[in-house]
């Protein structure tokens, strides 16, 4: 029986499902890289107020710990198990393969993530409740596993891009998976993101204690200026790095957004610039609608788009770079005794080879053609593309504008014979080029 | 379904380590994950009516900030410690989890929201219990019938998953394909037993509050007594309750005499009696430990029954060996994972023993648990970049 491991597919009408994910991953990576930056930034609080004997800190350090809990645990620890879920959802395969890979990798995660859970309701609440010592020694600790934690899925994040070399392919070890070229700038990178994230969060903490307290407040917001700026400099030195260890196809993507991008982090590196300085000269100035809007800046201008980016990057993967983000395999992968699945779509047709395709739609005749087509323009375009003419992400209508069906039909034979190395490879039996064609052909975009 | 498919629906990948072993980590780290999530449901239940009582009755005042806390802690730890069982089964059972993750993809989508909704307001539950006797109310009811219906979604995915020969129909129902993800399943009497465990956890949990705080001196003994009484009272209830479901549906699939379901019929038995004459609380619930491990294995021998009914062996899977990462793994589970959270239960059953505050840089154990943690841990991060760099290394230059 000539069938590959293809699972039911869910869309999301207008946006796609992969959306689901990115907004999820989006909010995620706000809280996460809070958390494991505020882990940092604690470890060095606690170590001055232990050395310098300033008692005064630790209602700064129990505040943002409370902060702490509520907006990162809460909704980093149920996001991230959240962008698996979702992505489970819209990238079976993709999410598959990671966790085949890399289940020990993630499980040793798991580890360190059980410790981060206990250790931040130990850290916050037991502030006022243990020596100076020992809280110093579980704050050091607690920076450890929330960094453990960053060196454990970082790998497997920067294997979705690629593995960086082609030694994966050939053992298909996780570690030569897992220690890719693009592995240790993507973690300082984050790193500095981290770094930076925890000082912005801190402003709003600090410019909240102005009431009670006005000279700690502003000597803690300097601080937190100081912070940011350095976190902000890692960052913007790390991406440099990480720029140049990415694939070819990646920096295709970038190319075509290019310019706008780089204006975007010009624009964006000037204005945190000016605000940590004031924060560093004139921290007076800063309060918390004001820290609180750039916490919100970041969300909206920073990391949305750049984790759209990243996700365009990958294109046409999902994983490896052998599997396509409609979840076909790609390409052989001997030392997991994997077989690109494109040869034998090719000879038999999508229809034929899913398994989840019904019966009366896996032969093409004239009365179920469009209903055929429309299922394989879901199955081949829908991970990446919105279908309707009111679609709104990376909407066929904006590609495909105004075109007939043999006009659609040259851009898939194009895109089948690898013209566009951000678009898969795949080729189909003439007749579901002609049934797909024709359903794109309809909706009249 | 046919074999053939869910076969040809295994990652082909394979699988890293022996299935077995997979299976194992499942059925323990799914018991711990229960155990959690019957906690919070309980908890938080029993915290919703002391807002009711908490202003005219000071046990009550005192107990349900102390319940609140427990559910706040509890969903905290129900998330880290489902996220294991999840790894876990998307491993050997990938063809099941998947599918029922792209069927019920909205659910999964509203499922992530209501955890996030319904977790934070608890935290707004408990600023406003705080902040006035017996405050908060509708706010944590409302709280507590969204992190209920995340459960509920749950169940959906677990019942789900476990019905392979309807997947078509509900994938395609008159040969239409449904790509809306909107495919949602129950059953009744399997939900009804997991919700009816949480009785029998806060009860369980009551009576080793009142042992663990029974050595405090600014604990009255009418509250120890009360406590001690109440646990009792809702664990036998909720332990009777319980064992009828279960045999319900063991009887309604076929399972009632199995001699694992026995064997759970024992220990619930054994933990019936336990709870009655409560002579030791810690004992009581290292019985409840075994149980909860029996019925995670219960629910892990129908789902392998079923599935070896339509020709998927778990046992099958291809093996692809891969021994670094397991070794990573062991030694940071064992070695870190059990000095770490032994560090930090030990500090914190300690701070909960004393009045003031405690110093542990004095105190032994907490001392020295400390210190391997924090030198473990260093040690990883140098075995973790040593061991990048020379893969790395190897493979570019």
């Amino acid at each position: 029986m000539d069938i590959i491991g293809q699972f039911p597919l869910f869309y999301f009408p207008e946006y796609g499902s992969a959306w689901m994910m990115g907004i999820t991953g989006t909010i995620h990576i706000l809280a996460s890289h809070t958390s494991v930056g505020a882990a940092m930034l604690f470890a060095f609080l606690a170590y001055k107020a232990y050395k310098e004997n300033r008692t005064d800190l630790y209602p700064y350090m129990k505040k943002y710990g409370m902060f702490l809990l509520i907006f990162s645990y809460v909704i980093g620890s149920i996001t991230g198990p959240g962008i698996w879920y979702t992505a489970t959802a819209a990238s079976p395969r993709g999410i598959s393969a990671l966790i085949h890979n890399f289940v020990w990798v993630w499980a040793t995660e798991w580890v360190f993530f059980v410790y981060e859970v206990i250790g931040v309701f130990a850290l916050v609440y037991f502030i006022n409740k243990i020596d100076k010592k020992t809280h110093l020694k579980l704050t050091f600790t607690f920076a450890l596993a929330s960094v453990g934690t960053l060196a454990l899925i970082i790998g497997i994040i920067s294997f979705m891009m690629w593995p960086g070399t082609e030694a994966y392919y050939t053992t298909g070890s996780a570690s030569d998976a897992f220690f890719g070229t693009n592995t240790f700038p993507h973690m300082f990178l984050r790193i500095g993101f981290m770094i930076m994230m925890s000082g912005v969060i801190g402003l709003v903490i600090s410019s909240a204690m102005r009431k009670e307290n006005e000279a700690l407040s502003n000597e803690l917001s300097r601080k937190m200026g100081f912070v940011s700026m350095l976190g902000g400099f890692v960052t913007m030195f790390f991406f440099m790095w990480y720029m140049g260890t990415l694939p070819d196809n990646a920096h295709a993507v970038f190319n075509i957004t290019k310019d706008s991008i780089i204006q975007n982090r010009i624009i964006l590196a000037i204005l945190f610039s000016l605000y940590f300085l004031v924060a560093i000269v004139k921290p007076k100035l800063i309060n918390v609608p004001v820290a609180s809007a750039m916490i919100a800046v970041i969300l909206i201008a920073g990391l949305w788009p750049g984790e759209k980016l990243r996700e365009s990057m990958r294109k046409p993967y999902v994983a490896g770079q052998y599997i396509y983000s409609n979840q076909i395999i790609s390409r052989d992968v001997p030392g997991k005794g994997i077989k690109s699945e494109l040869p034998i779509i090719a000879e038999k047709g999508l229809l034929q080879v899913n398994p989840f395709v019904p019966e009366n739609l896996k032969v093409i005749t004239p009365g179920n053609k469009l209903e055929a087509g429309k299922l394989l323009a879901r199955m081949s375009c829908s991970n990446c593309h919105s279908l309707e003419t009111t679609g709104k992400f990376r909407p066929l209508k904006d590609r495909l504008a105004g075109m007939d069906k043999e006009a659609i039909k040259s851009i898939l034979y194009a895109i089948g014979a690898g013209g566009m190395s951000y678009m898969p490879s795949l080729q189909l039996p003439e007749h579901e080029y002609d049934a797909l064609a024709e359903y794109l052909a309809s909706q009249k975009y | 379904m046919d074999a053939s498919v869910l076969l040809a629906l295994r990652d082909p990948a394979g699988i890293p380590f022996y299935p077995v072993v997979f299976q194992a980590l499942y059925i323990l780290t799914w018991a711990l994950h229960a155990a959690f999530v019957l906690l919070a449901l309980g908890s938080m239940g029993l915290s919703l009516y002391g807002t009711f009582k908490q202003k005219d009755d000071q046990r009550w005042k005192i107990l349900t900030p102390h319940l609140i806390q427990t559910g706040k802690l509890s969903v905290s730890l129900l998330i880290v410690l489902g996220v294991a069982p999840l790894l876990f089964t998307q491993v050997i059972y990938d063809p099941n989890w998947y599918t029922t993750n792209a069927l019920s993809g909205m659910w999964i989508f509203i499922f992530i929201y209501a955890l996030v909704v319904g977790y934070m307001m608890f935290y707004w539950f408990y600023y406003a219990n705080k902040a006035q006797d017996g405050g908060g109310k509708l706010i944590g009811m409302i709280s507590f019938a969204i992190l209920v219906f995340a459960g509920i979604l749950m169940h959906n995915f677990a019942v789900t998953s476990i019905m392979p020969n309807e997947w078509m129909n509900m994938y395609a129902p008159n040969g239409v394909v449904d790509n809306s993800g909107w495919t949602f399943n129950i059953d009744i009497i399997r939900l009804a037993f997991m919700v009816s465990l949480s009785l029998p956890v806060v009860g369980i949990f009551l009576q080793n509050y009142s042992r663990f705080v029974s050595t405090r001196e600014d604990f009255s003994k009418d509250l120890i007594d009360y406590t001690a009484w109440l646990g009792t009272r809702i664990a036998s209830i909720g332990l009777l309750i319980s064992a009828v479901l279960f045999v319900l549906w063991m009887y309604t699939i076929g399972y009632l005499m199995h001699p694992v379901i026995i064997a759970t019929i024992v220990g619930v038995l054994v933990l019936l009696f336990m709870v009655l004459t409560n002579k030791n609380s810690y004992i009581t619930t290292g019985v409840l430990v075994v149980v909860a491990l029996l019925i995670s294995g219960v629910r892990e021998l129908t789902r392998y029954d079923l599935m070896m009914g339509l020709g998927y062996n778990i046992y099958d899977y291809p093996v692809n060996f891969e021994i670094p990462s397991i070794t990573m793994f062991l030694l940071t589970f064992l070695i870190m994972g059990g000095v770490g959270v032994a560090y930090l239960l030990t500090m914190a059953w300690k701070v909960g023993k004393s009045q003031g505050i405690f110093d542990g840089s004095k105190d032994k154990a907490v001392n020295t648990l400390g210190n391997y943690t924090l030198g473990i841990m260093s040690l990883w991060m140098v075995v973790f970049f040593g061991w990048g760099m020379t893969i790395l290394f190897g493979n570019i230059l």
